[in-house]
């Protein structure tokens, strides 16, 4: 028996609680009432509700009851058609940064699960969230991209992060958030320290408290400081147990951190009072940033998000721009290089998709991207956007999938039972050149979206 | 449920929403009074602290008399903070140095409830009393502005009147 296929599995999921599991079968429509609880069923017939204001009536909405078509109970559902355990059929290698080398281009990897995941934990950008529910193991393939990356990683990891400050560019759906989880991945995997931020609009968009400061004159976010603190101490919580202060640490309304603390004990103040949590990450960062024992890597998913203006209102209703808000400030430094790591590096991916925070003008110019409109000497940069963006590499990922890379996809979805029709070469070539060999539009728009039988 | 004056606040609700429940307070308004007591745009009424409910019923119940707030100074990219260890009553001195002068604030203007029904009810028994055409029609309980009446002006025939409900 057929199971379900991905755009069924997608439908269920509409219906189904935000639960672990893959495939979750609740329907609340399919529940009884409870014993003793009354069900008004509306009546038949005009019947009209008084309007207290002119005495007129108005009539009332009907119920909707569903005569014919009761569903089935969760219970019932023991049709092999419903089960949600599928045999793994997808037999894929860990990824695994020794195996990392050209000799693995083009091979899709699966991303190891333990607990510490910086996925679980960090989040995901909403689109590869749902990739990564759609397939039964999240996975990625190996391109040629990935191994400059990786390369770059390696030289980083002894250089100060100031010389190593990189953003990834390309077209809408050529795999830039993609690669940033490989990179984020490997470096967990080779034991440095990571912090990554999966959707940076969320720094921007107004939707985490503001609060502003007379110390730092910066609008504060301590509940954001203090959810990325957590994550932070989640992730990488075998070596921060490693890690002490090598300065006097003040924090406002609390006794200074001596010197030779665990760092993990600093990050505890943070815990116990949210607002303590943007000074108190601000000091871990500046702490890791001084220590040699492990590189660190930060890495930013809508990299352009900080450098456009942000929907914040100040008191005044002027609106404040993101490098007056605490933790956008906190990047932009790291990624202007004006606080740096001792080793490591800081890695940024553009999102071509978010119309709400297009790419400016200023990140465009120091990146040396082309555009087809040209802005000539009379168009105002912002001088600090400007100051922050200087200096910043870009590496170019290509737009177009390579054939092996293009079919190790395919074989991915393929193996995954996504492909409604029968997969073969034909299918396989003409998706890929509607696709034009775009990663994005070739899973989505071509594989996922296939009506042909 | 949060109570503010009167008018119940639904918990579920976005604040910057929730306040367009206030007589007299549009979404532009609303986004406004956010703005000026730092709620973001996507914070629910329950997530608001007891001081910015105290803050938004205090503003609310007099925003004519509110005190104006300063535009406070911005850190350039350059500027170093002070240590943590500074004294507030030092940071409060250099701030009111160093804020700049309020302008115009729209906000102190508004009328919400009571006020803003007197205002229309005022504005309406105006009318009447010079003997204007509007307060005519207004006390005849027909459409003011030149609707037709062979046909509709319901509305109008069943809101109109002289001490109009605002």
């Amino acid at each position: 028996m057929l199971a379900l296929s991905v755009r069924q599995r997608v439908a269920c999921q509409l219906f189904a609680s935000t639960s672990s599991s893959p495939l979750v079968q609740t329907r609340s429509y399919a529940t009884q009432p409870k014993k003793g609880q009354i069900v008004k069923q509306a009546s038949q017939g005009f019947k009209g509700k008084k309007d207290t204001f002119s005495g007129q009536m108005e009539p009332a909405k009907k119920d909707k009851k569903m005569m014919a078509f009761q569903p089935l109970p969760v219970s019932q559902l023991s049709h092999p058609l419903f089960e949600s355990d599928r045999p793994d059929t997808l037999n894929l290698q860990s990824f695994h940064p020794e195996m990392l080398t050209r000799v693995v281009e083009s091979q899709a990897l699966k991303f190891p699960h333990n607990d510490n995941d910086p996925f679980r934990i960090f989040g995901l950008p909403r689109n590869i969230l749902v990739e990564f529910r759609l397939l039964s193991k999240p996975c990625s393939v190996i391109r040629s991209v990935t191994i400059d990356a990786i390369n770059k990683l390696d030289a980083a990891s002894e250089k100060n992060s100031k010389e190593s400050r990189v953003v990834f560019t390309g077209p809408r759906g050529c795999g830039k958030s993609f690669l940033l989880l490989q990179a984020l991945q490997y470096c967990n995997a080779r034991d440095w320290l990571v912090l990554y931020i999966p959707r940076a609009t969320n720094l921007v968009n107004s939707t985490t408290a503001h609060t502003y400061d007379m110390r730092t004159r910066t609008y504060l976010q301590p509940i954001f400081a203090y959810q990325t603190l957590q994550r932070f101490l989640k992730v990488n919580a075998p070596r921060l147990e490693q890690l002490r202060t090598q300065t006097e640490i003040e924090i406002e309304r609390c006794p200074p951190v001596p010197p030779g603390t665990p760092l993990v004990e600093l990050m505890n103040i943070g815990f116990k009072d949210q607002c303590h949590a943007p000074t108190v990450l601000d000091a871990v960062l500046a702490e890791i940033g001084k220590q040699t024992t492990f590189p660190v890597l930060l890495a930013v998913d809508d990299f352009q998000a900080l450098y456009c203006k942000s929907h914040y209102r100040d008191q005044h209703f002027s609106a404040i721009k993101s490098y007056h808000l605490s933790m956008p400030r906190l990047l932009l430094e790291y990624a202007s290089g004006k606080k740096s790591f001792a080793r490591g590096a800081v890695f940024g991916a553009l999102s071509m998709s978010n119309t709400t925070f297009p790419l400016p003008l200023e990140l465009r110019e120091a990146l040396s991207l082309e555009y087809d409109r040209s802005y000539g000497p009379y168009v105002k940069r912002q001088r600090e956007l400007v100051n922050y963006a200087h200096g910043l590499e870009r590496l170019a990922v290509p737009g177009s999938l390579s054939v092996p890379e293009a079919a190790s996809v395919f074989e991915v979805w393929m193996k995954d039972r996504a492909v409604p029709s029968k997969p073969n070469d034909e299918l396989f070539l003409a998706k890929y050149s509607e696709a034009s060999g775009n990663a994005g539009a070739f899973v989505w728009k071509g594989l996922l979206s296939s009506m042909s039988a | 449920m949060v109570h503010v004056l009167g008018v119940q606040l639904p918990d579920y609700q976005y604040a910057r929403f929730a306040l367009t429940a206030f007589y007299g307070i549009g979404h532009k308004t609303a986004h406004r009074l956010c703005a000026r007591l730092q709620i973001h745009d996507k914070c629910k009424v329950r997530s608001l602290t007891p001081h910015q409910i105290t803050e938004l019923a205090a503003f609310l119940s007099s925003p004519s008399t509110s005190i104006p707030i300063p535009r406070f100074p911005l850190a350039t990219p350059s500027y170093k903070p002070p240590p943590a260890s500074t004294p507030l009553a030092v940071l409060k001195e250099e701030t009111k140095k160093l804020s700049q002068r309020a302008w115009a604030d729209p906000l102190r203007n508004i009328k919400i409830e009571s006020e803003a029904r007197r205002v229309v009810k005022d504005n309406i028994a105006h009318q009447r009393m010079i003997g204007s055409y509007v307060g005519k029609r207004h006390a005849m309980g027909l459409p003011v502005r030149g609707q037709n009446t062979q046909n509709n002006a319901r509305t109008a025939k069943k809101l109109n009147r002289v001490d109009r409900r605002g």
